[in-house]
């Protein structure tokens, strides 16, 4: 295969030309698979924020209340019953449950008031299926009966409170009629959910149960799982339930995080149009090379014609070019990628150092976000790169061996 | 039978609405093994006619017979495969690839047409090589090679397939006159050995010297027809 060798020995031509496209294609690759990391690290965080601070693993609630969650409704309760929560403890891969009243509230510092979400917790329970408490970076959390809350540092500064502050929720109980809570602060959590941070007042179960009048009424079962076995257990959740004849039912936290997880396939969707610059970058530079290439060696696409060269055979000439500077710019930008995602997984980045809170965009993150490694990604990449290439150069190649050999050959 | 045969040829060049002939009814027998060279003017229609016998481009009118087959009017694919099989070119600026060497530059052209064991290729190129005066130079890429060294190149190249027609557009216009002297001595040399008929054009009449055959092409016609020895 002569034509193979000489496209291959035409890569040494036009060195500056060639390394230069070959960069534009690495760095490309680099921009994408660099984003693509970034965007699997910040994903798979917001999805830890949402099992680890918010939802748990699994959510155990009636389907009536479920449809209405948002609207954190009264109705449709769960009335404790030890031997449900024991029977759910007790199953193969149930690492915690935790009773969960959610309520809305106003909190009222005695100047201001603000919306938040209020929650009714068992500490203990809380602490076996979220990761909460061991954020409270000042004072303490409460004990069942204690007339204390826990709220998050951002709601403590906006309504300007600190420790051992009093504070009013004022609430509207199972009847609609108003109710106040009289709490005073005895923790303050900084979590890495913003969520948790900004909006959330922690209050006793029994507290807020006896305010609501519902009471030993819970809004849902929050259980903590072994990650990944989410969808297992709550089907057997479910065939129990069943059996039990309870109208209960069992939810993954990806139901829970719906808009959160549309959000991270929008971003896919973005990374999907990134991936399409990162192409059209690709083929630009390959025409382009292939073009001032044709052009520079007229005449010497007139002297394999006149050799007798068909043209399919000077077109395969400058695919095999075409193809060596894919595969470079494409490996050379997998080997930035790898170095890059590297330092990303290792070092991670705080978008708060650049003055960015990812909570505005309806991120749950306020923490560092490291890179996730995707294998496939950099062979994909590679792969449909080299594709790309190849066939970028077909237009351009047949272009250059469909000239007139007279013209070419006596082409100054 | 004639190796090349030409009859009432004409080649009209269309520029917009203006119609130049280049060629207006040339006709021509060429015997296998001569050696001939056309001269005439600047526009006289020297290239033109070179490029009609190597199958490069196709007559307005008129027929073309090589070996007795007609190539007037045969499709680009067909032409093609003529030229591989049938012609070789030696053009002025000669046209060698930079990024190979000698050896690679000859090697190229039977490798179009010879798929032959690697062992008999090189053999091939090596004696071609040395028949022109290059040993020890088969390494060499063009740009080491003098102006002299790197028609005997395109020489070998054009040789190397062993065609039945040698066709060269002033071959020594860019040598000096003891270079142009060699180049058409190893021509002269190869037309002998090898039998091989060679049609070249020339302004220099240093180089007709050595041709058998002078065609002298005026206004697109042939205005004379010499043999001498």
């Amino acid at each position: 295969m002569f034509s193979f060798k000489l496209g291959l020995k035409n890569l040494t031509r036009q060195k500056r030309r060639n390394v230069i496209t070959i960069m534009v294609i690495a760095f490309a690759f680099f921009g994408y698979l660099f984003m693509d990391s970034v965007m699997g690290g910040m994903e798979e965080l917001s999805f830890s924020n949402i099992k680890n601070y918010d939802t748990g693993n699994i959510q155990v609630a009636y389907p009536e209340y479920w449809e209405d969650r948002e609207k954190l409704p009264l109705e449709n309760l769960i009335y404790l019953n030890q031997d449900i929560v024991d029977s759910i403890k007790n199953m193969d891969g149930v690492l915690g449950v935790s009773p969960e009243l959610r309520f809305k509230a106003n909190l009222n510092n005695g100047i201001d008031e603000v919306a938040v979400l209020g929650l009714g917790i068992s500490p203990e329970q809380y602490n076996e299926v979220f990761a909460t408490q061991n954020y409270i970076i000042e004072g303490s959390m409460f004990t069942p009966g204690e007339s204390k809350a826990v709220i998050g540092v951002k709601l403590a500064e906006l309504m300007d409170l600190k420790i051992n502050d009093y504070i009013t929720l004022l609430v509207r109980t199972k009847e609609d009629t108003f109710n106040t809570i009289d709490v005073e602060i005895a923790g303050l959590l900084n979590t890495p959910n913003p969520i948790i941070n900004n909006g959330v007042v922690f209050v006793p179960l029994d507290i807020a149960q006896q305010a609501l009048n519902v009471g030993d009424g819970v809004s849902l079962l929050a259980l903590k799982t072994a990650s990944g076995d989410e969808d297992k257990i709550a089907k057997v959740l479910m065939d129990s339930f069943n059996n039990k004849n309870l109208d209960l039912k069992a939810y993954s936290w990806r139901k829970s995080a719906e808009s959160i997880i549309a959000l991270s396939t929008a971003k896919k969707g973005g990374a999907a149009t990134i991936l399409s610059v990162v192409l059209l970058i690709g083929m630009i530079g390959i025409i382009n090379n292939v073009i001032l290439s044709a052009l520079e060696r007229t005449a010497e696409i007139g002297m394999m014609k006149a050799l007798g060269m068909r043209e399919w055979e000077i077109v395969f000439v400058f695919m095999v070019e075409a193809t060596g500077i894919g595969i470079l710019g494409g490996l050379v930008g997998c080997l930035i990628g790898f170095a890059g995602v590297g330092l990303m997984a290792k070092y991670g980045v705080d978008f708060s150092y650049m003055g960015l809170d990812m909570s505005e965009y309806g991120i749950p993150i306020l923490d560092k976000i490291y890179g996730t490694w995707n294998y496939p990604a950099f062979s994909f990449l590679f792969i449909l790169g080299v594709v790309v290439a190849l066939l970028s150069s077909i237009v351009p190649a047949y272009w250059a061996a469909h000239k007139d050999p007279v013209k070419a050959i006596y082409h100054r | 039978m004639s190796l090349l045969e030409l009859k009432k040829v004409k080649k009209i060049y269309q520029q917009g609405k203006i119609e130049v002939p280049a060629l207006r009814g040339v006709d021509l027998i060429v015997e296998q093994g001569e050696f001939s060279t056309i001269f005439g003017p600047s526009g006289s229609g020297k290239t033109t006619l070179l490029n009609m016998i190597g199958c490069l481009d196709t007559p307005t009118e008129g027929e073309i017979r090589l070996n007795g087959n007609k190539i007037s009017d045969l499709s680009r694919k067909a032409l093609a495969m003529t030229r591989r099989f049938n012609i070789g070119f030696v053009f002025q600026s000669y046209n060698l690839i930079p990024v190979l060497t000698a050896y690679e530059n000859v090697e190229f052209a039977i490798r179009l047409i010879d798929h032959t064991s690697e062992l008999q290729i090189k053999e091939k190129v090596l004696k071609i090589l040395a028949e022109v005066g290059l040993k020890g130079l088969e390494n060499r890429r063009p740009n080491e090679l003098s102006g002299g060294e790197s028609q005997r190149v395109a020489i070998a190249r054009a040789l190397v397939k062993e065609p039945k027609l040698v066709l060269a557009d002033e071959p020594t216009a860019n040598l000096d006159s003891k270079n142009a002297a060699d180049v058409v001595k190893i021509m002269v040399k190869m037309n002998k050995e090898l039998g091989t008929t060679f049609i070249f054009s020339t302004h220099d009449p240093m180089v007709m010297e050595y041709a058998h055959r002078y065609i002298n092409l005026k206004d697109g016609m042939i205005s004379a027809d010499e043999r001498r020895g």
